[in-house]
């Protein structure tokens, strides 16, 4: 384990210095990320303007909302970006090779190529958001509630992680599973609405098959509208999230197997 | 130790028709086409063995070596490196191998050179001692120190072979596996890479599995060599026996100033046989039954040629050698 620690950092240097390598493109990076970010919150400001609420629910309550879900998104985003190189080129270009031969497993390879330093910028505005609009509304700053939101966004960024790796794995299948992986993981965006305002279909869809519902949408109600008991939401989270991270591994391991590499 | 017990390797392809129509048909299609790369192979490596694993393009070497490291997994049959099955227990076996790839670094392309080797002694879990000790044998024998602080995309493909040997070195594997380690590069990069490996395999051992369509390579290293062709040896033994087999075939190419009939010309009693080849001809022979003067005197004065090469034999006419004997 402390070997495996140690070689995380050691990796993680490695990924800091190459981006520094590329210093502009990493600023494009950083200002894309932001541009994406304020595109997608001006598209809710737009929806809530033309209408006085949306089921209920204020603007400020919408921003709670969207700045809660970006925690775990962030928190993802900066320790598994790989995994997207994976479903999308790695696979199919060989280039996994140099992985397969080294006394490391090959996942843990793949999450350690890369630290997304745009991850970090991502956190702050997700936290910004949270407090400047959890101050606009009434949130109730209780232990519990507290509580749910550090438990969802380290066991929401595992649940998370853990889609992008049954996703990223079907490669070794197909050889390209990007497209797949990208469908399943825009299910995210939509819990940056109120869930009760989708049809009973896609509510049971984020509930039990693509459960973001589990670490976004239930824990804000809990501040909102103290709707949920805090601890057995929590409770709910740290089980679903650890039985997907279980099944990931499981699948990961299974079809790492059938990887081809290229003809050369 | 390498065992390998009747190795067979079959990769699935879906037949494809061609045009966009044929690839939706594809789409919808579940047929396959299964392409034997590897048939049923048997071979034994002894350790701190040089042995150079030959055959055309496309022959099933380099499907080979993926399974022996641990990459592929092979479709029936099993590969065992001191015992274990490498693509089964490949965290067991991958600290014992060292896997070069000429066509792909296994650097990382951004970072200094010197920063892939430091990630590399904490994948490997290589002492502070052994670290330095091997850095300044690898530094010697391989001329790497003036660029380790070099981002290895800006190295020369040179540059870049050598840096990927000390790489696959560090760990002081017990196994190298080089694939085309000399593709690409000019003849003084070859030399100095020979020498290496000549040198490593003197001071640690170490058993190594070379794949390579120069025949200088094998000449210079391999004391064993054995032949693939189409997923199946066609030859395991001795470089010399081959050598003796075929004997000293050259080829001379010429570029003749007179008007001449194939046909009409000296054979010098069947040892030597003529192939056309756009304005240039081909003369092959066997350099211990027909002297080399004989050959260049008559093709200078009867021929009257303005220029001259000499060519030994390649990995390609060895290939076609023992598939004729074998027909015959």
């Amino acid at each position: 384990m402390a070997r495996y620690i140690k070689l995380y950092f050691t990796c993680i240097k490695r990924s800091i210095i190459t981006r520094l390598e590329y210093k502009r493109d990493t600023f494009i990076s950083i200002f894309n990320f932001f541009l994406t970010n304020v595109a997608s919150i001006l598209s809710i400001w737009m929806i809530m303007e033309s209408i006085p609420s949306l089921n209920g629910w204020t603007m400020a309550e919408m921003g709670f909302l969207y700045g809660f879900s970006m925690l775990p998104v962030a928190l993802d985003h900066i320790f598994t970006d790989d995994l997207w190189t994976v479903a999308y080129f790695k696979v199919r270009n060989g280039d996994l090779d140099r992985m397969f031969t080294k006394p490391v497993p090959v996942l843990f390879q793949v999450i350690a190529e890369t630290f997304q330093l745009e991850g970090l910028g991502e956190l702050i505005v997700g936290i910004v958001m949270l407090s400047v609009c959890g101050s606009m509304v009434s949130v109730t700053w209780t232990f519990g509630a507290v509580f749910v939101l550090i438990i969802a966004t380290l066991f929401g960024a595992l649940m998370i992680t853990s889609f992008k790796i049954i996703f990223a794995s079907l490669a070794f299948k197909f050889k390209r599973s990007g497209q797949l992986l990208q469908v399943a993981y825009n299910f995210i965006s939509y819990t940056r609405y109120p869930i009760k305002i989708y049809p009973a279909v896609i509510r049971g869809l984020l509930t039990f098959v693509f459960p973001f519902a589990l670490i976004i949408s239930y824990p804000v109600e809990i501040f909102l509208f103290e709707t949920y008991s805090p601890y057995l939401i929590a409770g709910v989270i740290v089980a679903a999230s650890c039985a997907l991270f279980a099944l990931s591994i499981a699948i990961w391991t299974f079809l790492e197997r059938r990887y081809e590499s290229t003809g050369s | 130790m390498i065992q390998i017990q009747n190795l067979t390797k079959v990769f699935k392809k879906p037949i494809r028709k061609e045009g966009v129509l044929g690839m939706l048909k594809t789409l919808f299609s579940t047929k396959y086409e299964e392409i034997v790369a590897v048939n049923d192979i048997n071979l034994d490596i002894a350790d701190g063995e040089i042995v150079g694993y030959i055959g055309s393009n496309g022959a099933g070497k380099s499907t080979t070596i993926k399974m022996m490291c641990g990459i592929l997994t092979p479709s029936s049959g099993k590969v065992l490196i001191d015992g274990v099955e490498p693509y089964r227990y490949r965290r067991k076996v991958a600290s014992k191998i060292g896997v070069v790839f000429g066509q792909k670094t296994q650097l990382w392309w951004d970072i200094p050179l010197i920063e892939s080797f430091k990630v590399l002694k904490e994948i490997y879990q290589i002492s502070d001692a052994d670290y330095r000790e091997r850095m300044d044998f690898l530094c010697d024998t391989l001329g790497i120190r003036d660029f380790l602080n070099q981002a290895v995309r800006t190295l020369s493909l040179g540059q870049r072979m050598r840096a990927d040997l000390a790489a696959a070195w560090l760990h002081n594997p017990s196994i190298l596996f080089l694939d085309e380690p000399t593709i690409g590069l000019d003849v003084l990069v070859k030399q100095r890479i020979r020498e290496a490996i000549k040198a490593m395999n003197a001071k640690y051992n170490t058993t190594v599995i070379l794949t390579t369509h120069d025949m200088q390579d094998i000449e210079d290293l391999c004391s064993r060599i054995v032949l693939i062709e189409k997923g199946v040896i066609i030859y395991d033994g001795p470089l010399a026996e081959i050598k003796h087999r075929f004997g000293d075939l050259r080829t001379l190419t010429v570029n003749p100033k007179v008007e001449y009939v194939v046909d009409e010309l000296n054979t010098f009693g069947g040892k030597l046989t003529y192939l056309q080849q756009e304005s240039n001809l081909l003369l092959k022979f066997n350099a211990e039954e027909l002297s080399m003067e004989h050959v260049i005197d008559y093709v200078f004065h009867t021929l009257k040629t303005a220029d001259l090469k000499v060519s030994e034999i390649t990995i390609e006419d060895v290939v076609r050698n023992i598939l004729e004997e074998q027909e015959a």
